[in-house]
C-alpha cells in the first residue's frame, strides 16, 4: 500500500515540475520581450498626446457641421477595434478585454475589427461581423499595416456601415497593473481637459479647419491604432509574466508539499518494514 | 536669431525635441516657413522635403504627410515618417519612384488606386529631394 502511494506522489512530483519548467520558460521569454515591448510603447506615446491636442483644436476651430469626423449621426451600429493577445496564459489578460467591450456595447449592434488572434478567434466563435481578420499578430503590427487598416474603416464609415467607431485595449500602467481603455475615436470628441488650456487667439488653419482634419485624420487614426498595439502588447507580456511567474511559484510550493509527502510515505513504509521484521524475528 | 520650440513626432518614435531658428515643410497650399513667434497656425502635410535650422546649422530631411500646428510659439510636427537627410535610403527610394511610374502608366486618373500610387510617387520624390 505504501509502495503504490509512494509512486503515484512521485509521478504527481514529476508532472508538477515538467509544467513548472514550461512556465518558467513562458516567464523567461516574457521577462526578454518586455524591455523592447516596453521601449516602443514609451516611443509611441509622445505621437498620441501631441496629435491629441491638435486635432481637438482643430475640431473645435470646425464650424462647418458637416465634417464627416465631428457631427455624430444617429447611432445604429458601432465599429470596436479590439486588441487582445496572440495566445492565453496571460492571467485575465484576454478576457478583460472582451468584457469591456460587452460591457461598452450593451444592447447597441456592433462589428468588430479584432486584431491579436484571440481576439478573431472570440469574435469569429461569436458571429459578429468582422472588419478584416488578417491581423493575428500584434507584436508585428507595423505602422504601415495601420495605415492600411484605417483606410477600411474610414472607408466603411464614409459609407455609413457604422457610426461610431470605438477603440479597446489594454494600457500599460506599471509592471503590476494593466488598465483596459475604452476610447472612442470617431466621430472626434474633444475633452474638456484639453479645452481649458486653448487660448482664446484664433488659430489660422490652413485653408481651412475642415480641410485640414479631413487630410489628417487618416494619419492621426493610424497614429493612435500604432501606439495602443504597442501599449496592447507590452501589456500582454506583462501580464504574461505576471501570470506565469505566479504560476512557478504554486508550483514549487506544490513541489516542496508533495516532497514532504513523499517523505512520510517513505518514512511510514520503512517503520513498518522494520515492524514486520522485529515481528518476524521474535517468533 | 529669435528661436521657437519645435517638437517633430512620428507615431514610432520623437524625432526631435528643443529650440530651432526655422523650419520649412511642405504644407497643404505649398511649402511654407515657421519663424519665432508665428501666429497660430494648423495645416495638414504633404509629402516633401523638410529643414529644420538650429543654432548648429541646417538638417533636411524628408517628410511625408502628417499635420502640424504652431500654438503660443510652440511648434509640433506630427509627421507621418520624417527621415533625416542621412537616414534615408536612396536606392530604395529610385526603386518606389520607378515602380510607381510604371503603375501610374496603366491606370486611369478614376482607378481606386489611383492616389495610393501617387501618394508613394510622392514619397519617393520627397526622399529623393532631400538626399540630393
Amino acid at each position: 500500500m505504501a509502495g503504490s502511494s509512494m509512486k503515484s506522489i512521485k509521478l504527481r512530483i514529476k508532472s508538477v515540475e515538467s509544467t513548472m519548467q514550461i512556465t518558467r520558460a513562458m516567464q523567461l521569454v516574457a521577462t526578454s520581450k518586455l524591455r523592447r515591448s516596453k521601449e516602443r510603447m514609451e516611443m509611441s506615446r509622445p505621437y498620441v498626446g501631441v496629435s491629441r491636442k491638435a486635432i481637438y483644436a482643430a475640431v473645435r476651430a470646425c464650424t462647418d457641421p458637416n465634417v464627416p469626423f465631428v457631427a455624430a449621426r444617429p447611432l445604429r451600429k458601432r465599429c470596436y477595434i479590439v486588441i487582445a493577445g496572440e495566445r492565453g496564459l496571460a492571467g485575465g489578460y484576454n478576457a478583460n478585454v472582451f468584457k469591456a467591450v460587452a460591457a461598452d456595447a450593451g444592447e447597441t449592434p456592433y462589428m468588430v475589427l479584432p486584431i491579436g488572434r484571440k481576439a478573431i478567434e472570440k469574435y469569429q466563435r461569436m458571429g459578429v461581423e468582422l472588419v478584416n481578420t488578417e491581423y493575428g499578430h500584434v507584436e508585428t503590427l507595423r505602422i504601415s499595416k495601420c495605415f492600411t487598416l484605417v483606410r477600411q474603416l474610414l472607408e466603411a464609415y464614409y459609407e455609413e456601415r457604422f457610426d461610431e467607431l470605438v477603440m479597446v485595449y489594454t494600457s500599460f500602467v506599471s509592471m503590476m497593473s494593466q488598465e483596459v481603455r475604452v476610447e472612442k475615436l470617431l466621430p472626434v470628441v474633444p475633452d474638456d481637459d484639453v479645452q481649458a488650456e486653448s487660448r482664446n487667439v484664433q488659430t489660422v488653419y490652413d485653408p481651412s479647419p475642415e480641410e485640414t482634419l479631413v487630410k489628417a485624420m487618416p494619419d492621426y487614426l493610424a497614429g493612435r491604432l500604432y501606439a495602443a498595439g504597442c501599449d496592447a502588447f507590452a501589456s500582454e507580456v506583462a501580464a504574461r509574466r505576471n501570470a506565469m511567474d505566479s504560476a512557478t511559484k504554486n508550483a514549487g510550493e506544490m513541489i516542496d508539499d508533495l516532497r514532504l509527502k513523499f517523505n512520510r510515505a517513505r518514512q511510514g513504509a520503512i517503520t513498518q518494514e522494520i515492524t514486520e521484521i522485529v515481528a518476524g524475528s521474535e517468533n | 536669431m529669435a528661436v521657437f520650440t519645435l517638437e517633430i513626432v512620428t507615431p514610432d518614435r520623437l524625432i526631435y525635441e528643443g529650440e530651432a531658428e526655422r523650419l520649412i515643410v511642405r504644407g497643404m497650399t505649398g511649402d511654407l516657413c515657421i519663424l519665432a513667434h508665428h501666429i497660430d497656425y494648423a495645416t495638414a502635410l504633404d509629402p516633401g522635403e523638410a529643414s529644420v535650422v538650429t543654432a548648429s546649422g541646417e538638417r533636411r530631411a524628408a517628410c511625408t504627410g502628417g499635420m502640424l500646428s504652431v500654438h503660443d510659439n510652440h511648434v509640433r510636427l506630427m509627421a507621418t515618417t520624417f527621415e533625416w537627410e542621412d537616414e534615408i535610403d536612396l536606392n530604395r527610394a529610385q526603386r518606389a519612384k520607378e515602380a510607381a511610374e510604371e503603375q501610374l502608366k496603366t491606370m486611369t486618373a478614376d482607378d481606386k488606386n489611383y492616389a495610393l500610387v501617387e501618394a508613394k510617387l510622392k514619397r519617393a520624390l520627397a526622399r529623393i529631394r532631400a538626399k540630393e
